[in-house]
């Protein structure tokens, strides 16, 4: 190869004044330490194993990314009002489109694969970042104004990679330590380092195709520790010059991060697919199984945390339907004259039975469970609203507990305001008197303790 | 152009892809960063110095330790190299650590309050994988050794 004889891209054959005046503040011979490719002594860094990494987390990645914008398109956010917490989005919603209400498993199968591919892929960063330390200490710390820029790129991919699966996973745990909504930080924070993402693959693009076509892919795979040999220092900085005995192959490594993706993924995934399997996700926020009476599936929002106590939700409880007049939905400022309906009104209107899950942002799904109740489509001709449209729906939650559901889901005819489940009442922690139950749509837009909806038409 | 090429140090549009870079960041950063800029700035960077500056120095000190260990004792050691029988047991345990340990360690999390669940199985959870990974890890290596040993030793049948 006389690859490494040739300038690399990014450094100038003469240098050019700035390279000149940095000079004189950096001298060539780098200090000791890091800073020296002598330091770095694993015969395993180099183009090669980044390059498969890298390839790795670009596809998975991609997936995360266009699972990431779907979840943002499933709060409506377009909508306005309460459903919109990124108003200043501005051109990154250019996509949203109005959030299908089915296949009802939509966005259970959206959020489990955003979250466990995202915990299966903290090993493969994690290696690949290990693989490209040294680069962290090149030496000089800029060669041309390219590589500065190239650098500073790379900051916003490194910080903004770390913010955004670090974000997503303590949120799980609802360690809210984030400095704002997580909502928001996860959002914008992900267009930071998407931007940072599609150039450096760009950029690197050349240099993964010749790597991978250097060694071959398969050939490399087939290589034990006892066989395992350096590349040549020539071809990139990533080689060390001064190469310890291999204590492990390529593929070792290769493999030791799948297996970690492998274990995380294998231990959490139970959350989302339910059943039987739950009991499987040992490390995973929604794994444990609380016993097998009808009440006894996830929730994430407590009576208590909400505020809500059993008075308020007692005899005295009506459920009032209003109807705004176009394009108010969200403003609560109905104008024909509400009709406040009771419990036993409501029970008396027909009662439909739904199988659905109650899925969530952080990727648990409560699995399918029996619900039964009247139709939003219903209630809306109940409350003038002909054809219905959006509806504002308002909760006895303290905080939050409201929001804008689109016509579609309004119209789904598996749309319900729910008084039991799988037989019984509702409990006060599952939303007692009612709650709303649709297919496809976040757990967080299936108001619990609802007791207003004001539909537009 | 060839002057522009020069100074800068790379084609015209490795600059280009630069900026349509720091332009759709900045669009995005310029929403996100003035509710609480500082917070946000301590996040970014600490993101990058947290993993570059500490937790990969320190797990690559660690291992290097135990190599170093590894080495001091080798005429004693047996034949099959086992340090990958110990990485891997501890390195996925230590991952399993990372990713969950608000849970684990029951930090003060909203986890109880929101979902009426114990924070106390996560623990033992991860004792437990913790546990297995090390006993199959063992095990493999056992087998290993006998393998090794088997082909090493002269077969009195073939003699």
């Amino acid at each position: 190869m006389s690859e490494g004889k040739k300038p690399r891209p990014g450094e100038p054959a003469r240098p050019g004044r700035p390279a000149r005046l940095a000079r004189l503040v950096m001298p060539e011979e780098p200090p000791p330490g890091p800073f020296r490719r002598s330091f770095w002594r694993s015969p395993v860094r180099g183009p090669w194993l980044t390059s498969v990494l890298g390839l790795v987390l670009l596809g998975g990645i991609s997936v995360l990314f266009a699972t990431g914008l779907l979840s943002y398109a499933s709060y409506n956010p377009d909508l306005g009002g309460v459903n919109d917490y990124t108003p200043g989005k501005g051109l990154l919603g250019f996509y949203l489109f109005s959030w299908p209400s089915d296949p009802d498993w939509l966005y259970r199968l959206n959020q489990g694969v955003h979250v466990t591919l995202g915990l299966a892929l903290v090993p493969i960063l994690l290696a690949k970042l290990w693989s490209v330390l040294p680069r962290l200490f090149e030496w000089p710390l800029m060669r041309s104004p390219a590589h500065a820029l190239e650098r500073i790129s790379l900051f916003l991919l490194v910080g903004g990679g770390v913010f955004e699966f670090a974000t997503g996973i303590i949120n799980i745990q609802q360690w809210y330590v984030f400095p704002g909504s997580f909502y928001t930080l996860h959002f914008y924070g992900a267009w930071v380092f998407t931007a940072a993402f599609v150039v450096h693959a760009c950029l690197k693009a050349p240099t993964v195709v010749r790597a991978l076509r250097r060694r071959g892919l398969r050939r490399e795979l087939r290589v034990d520790t006892a066989h395992t040999v350096p590349e040549s220092p020539e071809v990139s900085s990533l080689v060390s010059t001064a190469p310890a005995a291999p204590t492990i192959s390529r593929r070792g490594v290769l493999g030791f991060a799948g297996a970690g993706g492998l274990l995380l993924a294998g231990l959490a995934a139970g959350q989302s697919i339910g059943g039987p399997l739950r009991r499987t996700a040992l490390l995973a926020p929604h794994g444990q199984v609380t016993g097998s009476g009808p009440q006894d599936f996830q929730i994430n929002v407590t009576a208590d945390e909400a505020g809500v106590k059993s008075p308020v939700t007692g005899d005295g409880w009506r459920l009032v339907l209003a109807a705004a007049p176009a394009g108010t939905a969200g403003t609560a400022a109905g104008t024909a004259k509400p009709v406040s309906l009771t419990m036993a009104q409501l029970l008396a209107m027909p009662q439909h039975t739904v199988s659905l899950a109650i899925n969530c942002v952080e990727g648990w799904s409560s699995g399918n469970q029996v619900w039964t109740g009247v139709r939003l489509s219903d209630l809306a001709r109940l409350a003038g609203a002909e054809p219905p449209g959006n509806v504002y729906v308002e909760s006895l939650q303290e905080h939050g507990g409201h929001a804008i559901l689109s016509q579609g889901q309004v119209m789904n005819p598996d749309s319900l305001l729910a008084f039991r489940v799988n037989g019984a009442e509702l409990s006060l922690d599952h939303g007692y008197p009612a709650r709303v139950i649709m297919p496809a749509a976040p757990g967080v837009h299936q108001i619990k303790w609802v007791t207003k909806m004001t539909f537009g038409s | 152009m060839r002057r522009i090429t020069r100074w800068y140090g790379a084609n015209p549009l490795h600059l280009l892809a630069l900026l349509a870079c720091f332009a759709l960041a900045g669009y995005a950063a310029f929403q996100l960063v003035p509710s609480r800029p500082e917070g946000i700035a301590v996040w970014f960077v600490g993101a990058v110095v947290g993993h570059d500056l500490v937790l990969m120095p320190l797990y690559s000190i660690a291992d290097r330790s135990v190599l170093a260990a590894l080495r001091h004792r080798a005429p004693s050691m047996p034949s099959v190299p086992w340090i990958n029988y110990l990485r891997v047991p501890v390195g996925l345990s230590l991952l399993l650590l990372l990713v969950w340990f608000p849970l684990i360690l029951r930090l003060n999390t909203r986890y109880q309050d929101s979902t009426n669940l114990s924070p106390d199985p996560f623990l033992w959870h991860w004792l437990a994988v913790t546990g297995a990974l090390f006993l199959l890890s063992a095990i493999a290596y056992a087998l290993r050794l006998r393998a090794a040993r088997r082909s090493r030793s002269p077969r009195r049948s073939s003699s």
